[in-house]
């Protein structure tokens, strides 16, 4: 799956580059409004990251080169302008998603996989990991094939790590992406470990492994 | 008051004055002369009669005007002049006359000579004044009030077109343009200097506007650089645990410069009215919807929340303001509220109150709404929450207000 990068801080490019890349991307990228433009004309691109704050124009009026020149692109909007306008503008104009730096890398991984699987490029609804699946599109979950009855946060959770299998993930990161705004009220992650525990009871009670491993009081890694 | 009401009033006000003054001085003054007429008269009525007398040697007979008798044994006495009433048999009342009477000798015979004539009535002389008056006042002020209106109608045109595009006006505008081809010089120079003042207003509403979105542009993209170099570094397999917490306390402290710019951002746009879009906001269902983000944050502390959300509340604000107010009081309320404690919401028009338990406060409830003010320094909450909150409130002319009774404390928002 192609991606294209339109951001100008080289080392923030960088970094997605090598995230993105080790999820099986293939990336590409433009740090101006005149690279991209170019870039826009000659080749195609699955899915396209966006920074709205670009040199040499404005990062709206390349929204509309995208619809025109790359209309299939699932188009995610990266900004640190945090202005409500351009969020309203940015999807009304067509983009897909929108994402405020800074951002867990985890985070804009699962946007753009979800953003990959809603135009079904990899012609599948199911994430599979060893004995779990998950059918995004039903929202039902199987261990050794039975279905599991998971919450809606416990759904969330599994479906974050599944998709940044084998990596770190921060607890604030998981915190944001299932709580959002409101998780800067909570004194401490407790109800993050609690619904983790049982996330793990649940998987266990089918014969499922434990893959929710607890590293440093950082965070956690899904993996075998 | 209106300026054509205003112009009106005075004019009324002075001319009435004025036309006062005017009559009580045509009273006196045509008195004078009536008098000083009258006297002149009467004198030479005295001199015809006795001229008359001498020459014909007749008694002249007129009541009541002239009245000349033969008298005997009398002291001469020169002309004096007295003010008396006589009763008119026609008219069957009292008429005031002047007369003047003298004892004269005339060709070795003594005469009583007595002229009179009318007084004008002061009561009639008043009346005539004050009917001429008040017609002429009543003119004046008619014509006044039309030459007014026509005056206002056409002259005060521009200023009345200035004032409708002003009341339009929005810094977010890119451009402000006020006609400056008028007939009268100090319209036009009127609306070149707005038309000044809202240029410099714009561009500097604009600037504002630039440098907040410039400076979160220019700050969060490092942060983003940090904390994704960070994350990328935490990815290492063979990373020690004391150099996981070293990267931990980074991270964390990375997060919360992020926020905090976030915040300080978003104080700076509210003063700087940078939210001006409005929509009708329905707070219940927001209200609703918000609590039930908190819903793992009640179970975790064990709170008992109490709800009384009139449904259908509707407000004409701005949407994004109104959702961080209530993300602000209600996150707060879960916050600090002790453990097993109880929240209370209540929303009806006009009206939204959130408490929650707590001990009470160790500072001045009036600090609470400073920037920066944490009562526990231990905490790592910003302290900009309820500063935010306070801001928005007056923004939108809310009153906001702090209590504490029965170990709730609740804050109160009057829309």
């Amino acid at each position: 799956m192609k991606i294209l990068i339109i951001e100008d801080e080289k080392d923030l490019v960088e970094i997605m580059n090598n995230y993105l890349g080790s999820e099986g991307f293939l990336c590409e990228s433009a740090s101006s409004y005149f690279e991209a433009e170019d870039s826009l004309s000659v080749f195609k691109y699955d899915i396209i990251i966006l920074d709205l704050t670009l040199p040499g124009g404005d990062g709206l009026d390349l929204i509309k080169l995208i619809k025109e020149r790359n209309k299939e692109a699932g188009l995610l909007i990266v900004s640190a302008k945090n202005s409500l306008d351009d969020k309203i503008k940015g999807l009304d104009m067509g983009a897909d998603d929108y994402i405020s730096k800074p951002f867990h890398l985890a985070e804009l991984n699962s946007r753009i996989k979800s953003l990959a699987r809603r135009r079904h490029f990899d012609g599948t609804n199911e994430l599979i990991f060893n004995e779990i699946k998950i059918n995004v599109e039903s929202n039902e979950i199987s261990v050794n094939g039975e279905i599991i009855d998971l919450t809606k946060t416990e759904y969330d959770i599994l479906l974050y790590f599944m998709v940044n299998r084998n990596k770190l993930i921060t607890r604030e990161s998981i915190a944001e992406h299932v709580w959002g705004d409101s998780i800067s009220y909570a004194d401490n992650f407790d109800f993050v470990y609690s619904h983790i525990k049982n996330l793990r009871k649940k998987i266990r009670q089918k014969n499922g492994g434990n893959y929710i491993h607890n590293l440093y009081g950082i965070g956690y890694k899904f993996s075998d | 008051m209106k300026l054509l009401k205003k112009t009106n009033r005075t004019y009324f006000i002075i001319s009435a004055s004025a036309f006062v003054v005017a009559g009580v001085l045509i009273y006196f003054v045509l008195s004078f002369i009536f008098e000083d007429q009258l006297n002149e008269k009467l004198k030479s009525d005295m001199d015809s009669i006795v001229r008359a007398i001498e020459r014909d040697n007749t008694v002249p007979y007129y009541y009541p005007f002239i009245e000349v008798r033969k008298v005997y044994g009398q002291t001469i006495r020169p002309a004096n002049t007295v003010d008396t009433l006589l009763f008119d048999e026609s008219e069957r009342e009292s008429i005031p006359f002047r007369q003047i009477s003298s004892v004269k000798i005339i060709k070795g015979q003594m005469y009583l000579i007595v002229a009179r004539d009318t007084l004008l009535e002061k009561s009639d002389l008043l009346l005539i004044i004050g009917v001429v008056i008040g017609l002429v006042f009543a003119l004046l002020n008619i014509s006044l009030y039309f030459i007014n209106r026509k005056l206002s109608i056409n002259i005060w045109k521009p200023f009345y077109s200035t004032l409708d595009h002003l009341k339009g006006f929005s810094p977010d505008d890119h451009e402000f343009k006020l006609s400056t081809v008028n007939e009268i010089d100090e319209f036009t120079e009127l609306n070149k200097t707005l038309e000044n003042l809202t240029s410099k207003v714009i561009s500097d509403y604009q600037s504002l506007k630039r440098f907040t979105e410039d400076a979160s542009h220019e700050i969060q993209t490092p942060l983003a650089v940090i904390q994704s170099r960070l994350e990328a570094l935490i990815q290492y397999p063979d990373i020690k645990k004391d150099q996981a917490e070293l990267i931990k306390s980074a991270y964390t402290s990375v997060q919360r410069i992020s926020k905090l710019i976030q915040t300080l951002l978003l104080l700076t746009k509210i003063a700087n009215y940078q939210f001006p879009e409005k929509s009708r906001v329905n707070l219940s269902e927001l209200l609703e919807e918000k609590i039930k983000l908190f819903e793992d944050h009640i179970k975790s502390k064990s709170l008992i929340l109490k709800k009384e959300i009139e449904p259908e509340v509707y407000l004409e604000t701005n949407f994004f303001l109104t959702e961080s107010m209530i993300m602000n009081l209600f996150g707060n309320a879960v916050k600090h509220s002790l453990k097993e404690g109880i929240i209370n919401i209540r929303l009806r028009t006009g009206y939204l109150g959130i408490s929650n338990t707590g001990s009470p406060l160790s500072v001045p409830s009036d600090k609470l709404f400073e920037r920066f003010y944490k009562i526990d320094k231990s905490t790592v909450s910003q302290g900009l929450g309820l500063a935010i909150v306070k801001e928005i409130c007056r923004l939108n002319r809310w009153e906001i207000s702090y209590e504490y009774k029965d170990d709730q404390h609740t804050f109160k928002v009057k829309f």
